[in-house]
């Protein structure tokens, strides 16, 4: 018994040993098993580049989903609606407008991603990866960042200007930097990539040297009327010419041949784009597709699913006055206009819709005629640009608010507009054989007259008949809201946004469309001063931030 | 079945006739005294004659007097003693002694990590035990603690069968991290996460377990009790222990409910006459053309009533049997169930299947084995909560119908509009067709050894683990559904597994020294989970039969998976001293250490001390003879709350057309370390009158710094929407809960063999931030799903300095503009560069909603943006009743909060007078929108006593989006939770046959009434759960087409065997 009871306290003794003994010093040391971490990545030239892909879809998905279109083409007047985005068709963005703060979270994701890429890779990027594709990557993201600021600067003017983000998480102090400042921070930023990125891309769709050098005439032009009244800068306009003449000579791109082309998924990255942004339509992450269709497109039986809520929206009567004799004559050479707005009785061999046999009551599937939009109430022509319809008509990469259709962001056709515009400068017009050269190219391309002088109107209508619905024509009004407010507030406040009718002349196949102000809308104009031309800040942002509120200062560059 | 319960009751009245004339028969008086142990005279005790009503009470002396008979039994009887039998025989005079009832006095309750005398409890706790839980319909565990015990506030989210709950302890105890206590079910920690985002949220992770198979539930509040649980005590611990057998004969128990649940009353909508006639006057007003078919409104019918199509009345079925028993050597407990409930919308049910069996063994003198082993499978359908098929019920436009004439769903067409996009879904076709399924199978279980090493030192050491495989489905196959179509069916099915395990080994040592009770505990304990998921999913199935991946197309086809690891490690020990069971003092300490943080902040330490003082053991006491107890208790302690995201910078993974690129998805922080919450508490517990009332009251001030939070940064930190870089979790601020709650127990009556107790308890908690990173700072979720999507007015509630947590955002509603020199004499909406918004038809007008402007700016702008309503309660109440007599008893459970408001967002939504134009109904008030006559300075309403707006889009003064207080409702209430009328069918009336121990019937109705204000459905909103709420934007107290919880009308029968 004696010695039982020993026992029982040596067992007891060796149990308290045993109870305080603990674990082993890696139990409590368990990294996430299912994502890579920031500390372990960027070791070899794929990793590297798989950094800054996503650079190209996702952080501007918020953009591109609804804002790209609703204040691209919404406030610039290209584009009318009886209730979808009603506040920028009528200039009435407010401070909660949720276009508005989708695209102001859209252009920060690409700030901050593209700083903490830039960050990471000093930090944590692997010797052996090569300089190159280090500075390749830093150069994607600054061009990414300086596209962000563009965008910020020109919607709501003054913004902080943000370069480590992680170096303002505790911190509440920045305020906002000025306007001249930003688009010298943009041209830096832009410029880094005609230096640093090759002249052919590494990876199909990915930057490159011509990319920076046509966006960088891009920003030169804006740029030139920045702080000024009347005539622009001289400096920036050369700049501009020279850097799109390069492009133009010197990149290999070309236009392609037929207009409509341009807006099929298979012709993603073409030789005309030089840059787009790079979607895919079947990720399992929510914002790597393309999801304008499902807002364009004018109902769910050209897309295939529940989606297609585009059926209040169509072109401005303003828009449809820029087609040469449209209004006129019932219809116009111009080939742009099919692949931009679809009319009622407009046949597309490339497009299937899906309609109710009367005969069966059936579904069937035939090749898209559009329907007559049923009452007057919602007759509207259509919008077909990034309407790419149904998974058969795209190889099966179509889903619910899912295409794989690249968006354009700068395309050759703008280099050659670009060029023309920066050899015009401020005069009243002109005969010069390199700005006419390439700006017919650009008409004859789509099926139009050339000229044989032009005028800084002919561009600008030009710009509208080329690139409406690609998100583009605001920013020509801000543009040259820069140098000549009162000719932007002018033009915007005359545009026809109401309502008409578009009948055609027969079905199918029609010839003409008579196209008729609705008599029951009246209000037809929305005034446009300095009192709404710019999106005011976010409410959100001004309540978490007081100090946005304060007075902006220049951005310093040391 | 009806036969045999009518032959029942024709037996019983025979037996009853019978016994009352044999009671005629040979009586004499008995008289007699009932003593205390001391000596002293017991008043008020139970003297009855056994198997009847027929009795008396003792007088003030302690005596009584009777007429028995001489086969006569007398049960004597008070609360707290043991109960005495003694036959009469001849005997004129019966005196008696009552001793004090051990088992209740000296009661042993659970604590966390081991057991301890009630009398001895230092901290605040409370008990639920078995028969309250059985009490109730209850689906899962969770439910039944629902008006238990003060200081826990229990709302269910949903009425969805099996749906989540959450559970307050003591008030809000984190910003951004869970709210939910942490579970131990024998000795299985379970912490409910903060909600999951997806198709799955609405679902419960406790569901599986059988609330029959529960033996007690001990609520751990004060920190002395909570505190041993470190890190994951700050929300309060509730330990579960399930039943196991006692020695003796084997019981067999067959349990059967039968619950037919009702609809809710529908809620007042517009007929199609009227929304034809609305429509047409939208029509008119925004210049379009009115639909023909709505050419004569008043020929047209009432139209589809969706509510009626969406709901029905649903049963509930339960079976249970139980099997328990055991020698001296070996008890067990074991018990299967089949649990089904259908849900009154379509597209809700629960299913759950279980067996249980706790064994335990005396294997030697010193040494006892227990095993606990739980194997259970849920299945449940959430389709209609995830597709909200209520709120589209509300919204559905009366002219739709559920079906067409040729049995096809019918759908919303052009006459509703074209904007496609906002009109409903058939809800009906929706719940009936999409699949969204849920199985879960779990086994939950451990052994434990104890190891007698000497008199009262133990050891103690077991190894729990709980692996659970869930199994979630959604199918969408294809439809069209008027003018909405899909044509091609997507299905999604996930597969995730999940483990833990948790081994503790602990020493225990007690020891009574003369007056000295000392006990002391160490142990050391290490628990780890693995959580891992795969999914896929896939699109175009030939067939909407055979919703399997194997059919789909692999053309668009993805996969994901996932996985996470956790683990903590701790040490931890306390000592309890009590001095003659007066003085009682306990120090806990407990060491964690975490996964979830850096190697700097890996451990944390809490620890707690508490002390009571028995006044009623003192000399001085003892004259004091109507007091029983009177214990006060003091105690303080740290609490902790681990969270549940970890430092690292993990990239997301996103796909690109060169593979998967990988972007940052949060900010690291390697700072990251404990939100500790510290506590006081005092309280105190009182008998009276023999304990036939008992108070406990505890009042505590609870103090959370390092508060764990997502840091609340400006969007132009990118961290919002697409590819964003979620914010850092981060350590900031600090909140503070300040407490009280009180528990009556009560013994009304207790006299002739009629008794009636009660329990009622009341408690209230108010919370204040205290500190955030800077004194404006505020943390807002922000529901992008509620609210109008295209406006960017999404409902917003706010957590900021001195302020209670979750506050609603809105403007203050001040009536609807009368007359232009109205409008011209206020504040109203501004354009961007601060000039008044045009007073026209097209812009503010007559007829517009009137906001106050709480900043004397003369401008409507989200500066006038303030507080307009508060979700918690002030207080919170339950109060049970239950009335014995004979083999009846009654039991009425009443449950109350006080003082939360509700905002309504279904009538906010529903009574905009231009969503009409979006093809959806509206409430029935609306179609008395403010109709504006008149134009210029001559405008004025037809109808001025309305508070409706007027139909104009695009709505520049903003009436159908700003959220305003005229939506927030008091959301106070008191429901008759529920009552429930049993019947033990006497062992004398089962007769003369050796097969039926026992019967019992009781038919009950749960949640029968519910007296509130509140206009919705059902006021015990909660947290809202669904398909797209997230724990960084989840609301609470906002009625978003909450599933509402109806009556139930339940019959039930226990037969022992």
């Amino acid at each position: 018994m004696k010695t039982l009871k020993h026992i029982k306290i040596y067992v007891a003794v060796l149990l308290l040993v045993g109870l305080f003994a603990g674990c082993g010093s890696d139990f409590l040391d368990q990294p996430p098993q299912d994502t890579i971490l920031d500390v372990n990545f960027y070791k070899t030239p794929e990793q590297v580049l798989a950094g800054s892909a996503p650079l190209y879809n996702v952080v501007w998905f918020a953009y591109n989903d609804k804002a790209s279109h609703g204040i691209g083409d919404g406030r610039g007047g290209v584009l009318t609606s009886g209730s979808y985005q009603l506040e920028n068709v009528e200039f009435k963005t407010t401070s909660v407008t949720s276009e508005n703060l989708s695209a102001w979270r859209a252009f920060y994701n690409i700030v901050g991603q593209s700083n903490t890429l830039i960050t990471n890779l000093r930090k944590y990027a692997g010797e052996e990866v090569p300089d190159n594709i280090v500075e390749h990557a830093i150069a994607e993201a600054r061009f990414m960042r300086g596209m962000a600021y563009m965008f910020l600067v020109q919607n709501w003017g003054e913004v902080p200007i943000i370069t480590d983000n992680t170096a303002l998480l505790q911190d509440t102090t920045i305020t906002r930097n000025t306007v001249p400042s930003i688009w010298e921070f943009i041209t830096r930023d832009i410029r880094y990539g005609t230096t640093h990125l090759p002249e052919t891309p590494i990876l199909a769709g990915r930057l490159t040297k011509y990319s920076a050098e046509g966006m960088l005439a891009k920003v030169y032009l804006t740029r030139a009327g920045v702080g000024k009244s009347g005539a622009r800068d001289n400096v920036f306009l050369d700049s501009a010419r020279i850097l799109a003449k390069d492009v133009i000579e010197n990149s290999g791109a070309s236009l392609m041949t037929d207009y409509e082309e341009l807006f099929k998924t298979k012709n993603n990255n073409n030789s005309e784009t030089l840059f787009a942004l790079q979607w895919v339509y079947n990720g399992a992450d929510w914002g790597s597709q393309n999801s304008v269709q499902a807002f364009l497109a004018f109902g769910s039986s050209i897309t295939g699913f529940a989606d297609g809520w585009g059926g209040d929206i169509g072109a401005s009567l303003y828009m449809l006055n820029k087609y040469d004799g449209l209004i006129d004559n019932g219809n116009t050479p111009d080939a742009r206009r099919k692949a931009t707005f679809m009319f009622p009785g407009d046949h597309y061999t490339y497009i299937h819709q899906q309609v109710i046999d009367p005969n069966t009551g059936n579904p069937v599937t035939q090749e898209l005629r559009v329907p007559l939009g049923g009452s007057g109430y919602n007759n509207r022509a259509w919008v077909k640009k990034y309407v790419v319809g149904r998974p058969e008509d795209n190889e099966g990469k179509v889903s619910q608010q899912h295409t794989e259709n690249g968006t354009y962001m700068l395309r050759l056709a703008e280099v050659y507009l670009i060029y023309a515009e920066a050899i015009l400068g401020d005069a009243g017009s002109t005969s010069d054989g390199e700005a006419l050269k390439y700006y017919n190219r650009v008409r004859i391309r789509a099926n139009t007259s050339t000229k044989n002088i032009i005028t800084w109107q002919d561009i600008f209508d030009e710009r509208h008949l080329e690139f409406a619905m690609e998100g583009q024509l605001w920013y020509d009004f801000v543009r040259l809201h820069y140098y000549n407010p009162q000719k932007a507030y002018e033009i915007l406040s005359t545009q026809d946004r109401g309502f008409y009718r578009i009948t055609p002349d027969k079905i199918p196949d029609p010839t003409k469309w008579t196209i008729a102000v609705d008599p029951d809308d009246q209000t037809r104009t929305f005034p446009v001063d300095d009192g709404n031309f710019r999106i005011p800040l976010p409410s959100t942002e001004v309540l978490r931030a007081p100090n946005l509120s304060k007075t902006p200062v220049p951005y310093n560059f040391n | 079945m009806k036969e045999v319960y009518r032959s029942f009751f024709k037996r019983a009245s025979v037996f009853l006739l019978l016994l009352t004339s044999v009671a005629a028969y040979g009586q004499h008086i008995v008289t007699g005294t009932i003593k205390d142990p001391a000596g002293n005279a017991m008043p008020g005790v139970n003297v009855l004659i056994k198997g009847t009503g027929n009795g008396t009470t003792t007088t003030i002396d302690g005596n009584y007097t009777l007429q028995a008979n001489d086969e006569d039994v007398l049960v004597i009887s008070f609360i707290g003693y043991k109960s005495q039998e003694i036959r009469v025989g001849n005997q004129t005079r019966i005196d008696a002694e009552l001793r004090e009832d051990v088992s209740t006095l000296q009661e042993v309750v659970v604590v966390g990590y081991g057991e301890m005398k009630r009398t001895d409890l230092s901290g605040a706790q409370t008990s639920v035990g078995s028969e309250q839980i059985a009490k109730t319909i209850n689906t899962t565990i969770e439910q039944a603690i629902q008006g238990r015990a003060a200081g826990v506030y229990v709302t269910q989210n949903t009425g969805q069968p099996g749906g989540g709950i959450s559970v307050n302890i003591r008030g809000v105890n984190t910003i951004t991290g869970s709210n939910e206590p942490l579970y131990v079910v024998d000795g299985v920690q379970i912490q409910p996460s903060t909600l999951s985002y997806g198709a799955t949220s609405s679902s419960n992770v406790l569901a599986g377990i059988n609330p029959s198979d529960i033996a007690n539930i001990e609520i751990l509040q004060g920190p002395s009790a909570t505190a041993i649980y470190g890190s994951r005590g700050t929300n309060g611990v509730i330990l579960i222990s399930t039943k196991r057998g006692k020695v003796g004969e084997m019981k067999v128990n067959y349990g059967f409910t039968y619950s037919l649940q009702d609809k809710p009353k529908n809620l007042p909508v517009m007929d199609l006459s009227q929304f034809a006639d609305m429509t047409n006057q939208i029509r008119k007003i925004t210049g379009g053309t009115p639909p023909p078919e709505f050419a004569n409104p008043s020929l047209l019918g009432p139209g589809t009533n969706w509510q009626d199509a969406l709901f029905k009345t649903a049963p509930l079925f339960k079976h249970q049997l139980s099997l328990s028993g055991g020698s001296e050597k070996t008890t067990f407990y074991l018990s299967g169930e089949h649990f089904d409930q259908e849900g009154v919308a379509i597209g809700s049910s629960f299913a759950r299947s279980s067996i249980r069996l706790n064994v335990d063994n005396q294997t030697r003198k010193w040494l006892k084995i227990g095993t606990t082993l739980s194997v259970n499978q849920t299945k449940e359908r959430i389709t209609a909560t995830q597709e909200n098929t209520i709120l589209n019920a509300l919204q559905i436009a009366p002219n739709v119908p559920v079906k067409n004439p040729d049995g096809s769903w019918g759908g919303a067409d052009l006459t509703n509009g074209n904007l496609v996009q906002f009109t409903p879904l058939n809800p009906v076709a929706i719940a009936n067709i999409v699949q969204n399924k849920q199985k879960k199978f779990q086994v939950l279980g451990g052994v434990n050894f104890d190891v007698t090493l000497l008199k009262g030192l133990v050891f103690r050491t077991s190894l729990n683990g709980n692996l659970g495989f869930t199994r979630t489905d959604y199918f969408t196959p294809t439809y069209r559904l008027g003018n909405k179509t899909n044509d091609v069916a997507s299905l999604t099915s996930g597969s995730s597994d999940n483990t833990y395990w948790n081994w503790n080994q602990l020493l225990q040592y007690n020891v009574r020294i003369g007056k000295h009770d000392i006990g002391a505990m160490a142990s050391h304990e290490s628990q780890e989970s693995h959580w891992e998921n795969v999914s896929g999913s896939k699109r175009g199935f030939v067939t909407n039969s055979v919703p399997d991946l194997n059919v789909g197309n692999t053309q668009g086809a993805t996969t994901s998976g996932g996985q996470s690891p956790w683990a903590m490690e701790s040490y931890f020990g306390r000592l309890n001293y009590s001095y003659n069971d007066k003085y009682i003092i306990q120090g806990s300490l407990r060491a964690d250490g975490s996964v979830n943080f850096g190697p700097d902040n890996k451990w944390g330490y809490f620890p707690a001390v508490s002390a009571a003082w028995r006044i009623t053991q003192e000399p001085f006491m003892e004259s004091v003879a109507f007091i029983n107890e009177l214990k006060l208790r003091v105690e303080t302690g740290v609490t902790g709350n681990q969270g549940s995201t970890s430092y690292y910078g993990p990239l997301a993974s996103v796909s690109t057309p060169w593979g998967t690129g990988f972007p940052l998805s949060r900010y690291p922080n390697a700072a990251l370390q404990w939100e500790e919450t510290h506590t006081n508490n005092i309280g105190f517990n009182l008998g009276l009158f023999q304990n036939r009332i008992q108070l406990e009251g505890d009042f505590y001030i609870k103090k959370t710094n390092n508060l764990l939070m997502t840091s609340p940064l400006p969007d132009y930190m990118g961290v919002s929407a697409e590819g964003a870089i979620a914010p850092p979790q981060v350590n900031v601020g600090s909140l503070e809960n300040r407490g009280w709650g009180f528990t009556l127990n009560t013994v009304n009556i207790d006299k002739n063999g009629f008794s009636w107790r009660s329990n009622f308890n009341v408690s209230g908690f108010k919370t204040e931030m205290t500190e955030l990173y800077s004194d404006n700072a505020f943390i807002d979720h922000t529901s992008w799903f509620i609210g109008d999507t295209g406006s960017g007015n999404n409902w917003t509630q706010r957590s900021a300095v001195g302020q209670a947590p979750w506050l609603f955002r809105g403007y203050l509603y001040d009536g609807i503009f009368q007359s232009v020199d109205e409008i011209n004499n206020s504040a109203i909406p501004v354009k961007v560069n601060g000039d008044r918004q045009d007073v026209a038809p097209g812009g503010v007008w007559v007829g517009d909603i009137k906001y106050k402007d709480l900043n004397g700016d003369n401008k409507i702008d989200e500066k006038d943006i303030t507080n307009i309503g508060n979700p918690w309660p002030k207080a919170t109440f339950g109060f049970t009743n239950t009335f014995t007599y004979m083999g009846f008893d009654l039991n009425i459970l009443l449950t109350a909060s006080y003082g939360n408001d509700i905002y309504n967002f279904l009538r906010f939504s529903n009574t905009n007078p231009n969503n009409i134009n979006l093809g959806r109904n509206l409430m029935a008030e609306t179609f008395n929108y403010a109709r504006v006559e008149g134009s210029g300075s001559e405008a004025h309403l037809s109808n001025p006593g309305t508070d409706i707006p007027r139909i104009v889009t695009p709505d520049v003064n903003g009436n159908g989006l700003r959220f305003t207080d005229k939506f927030v409702e008091d959301g106070s209430y008191l429901r008759i939770k529920n009552i429930t009328l049993g019947y033990s069918i006497p062992k004398t009336l089962i007769g003369k046959q050796n097969v039926v121990q026992g019967v019992r019937l009781a038919v009950g109705v749960q949640n029968l009434y519910t007296f509130t204000k509140y206009k919705g459905y059902d006021p015990e909103v909660g947290a809202y759960v669904g398909r797209d709420s997230q724990s960084t934007n989840q609301s609470i107290g906002v009625d978003y087409g909450r599933y509402p919880m109806t009556p139930a009308y339940t019959f039930s029968l226990a037969v022992d065997f």
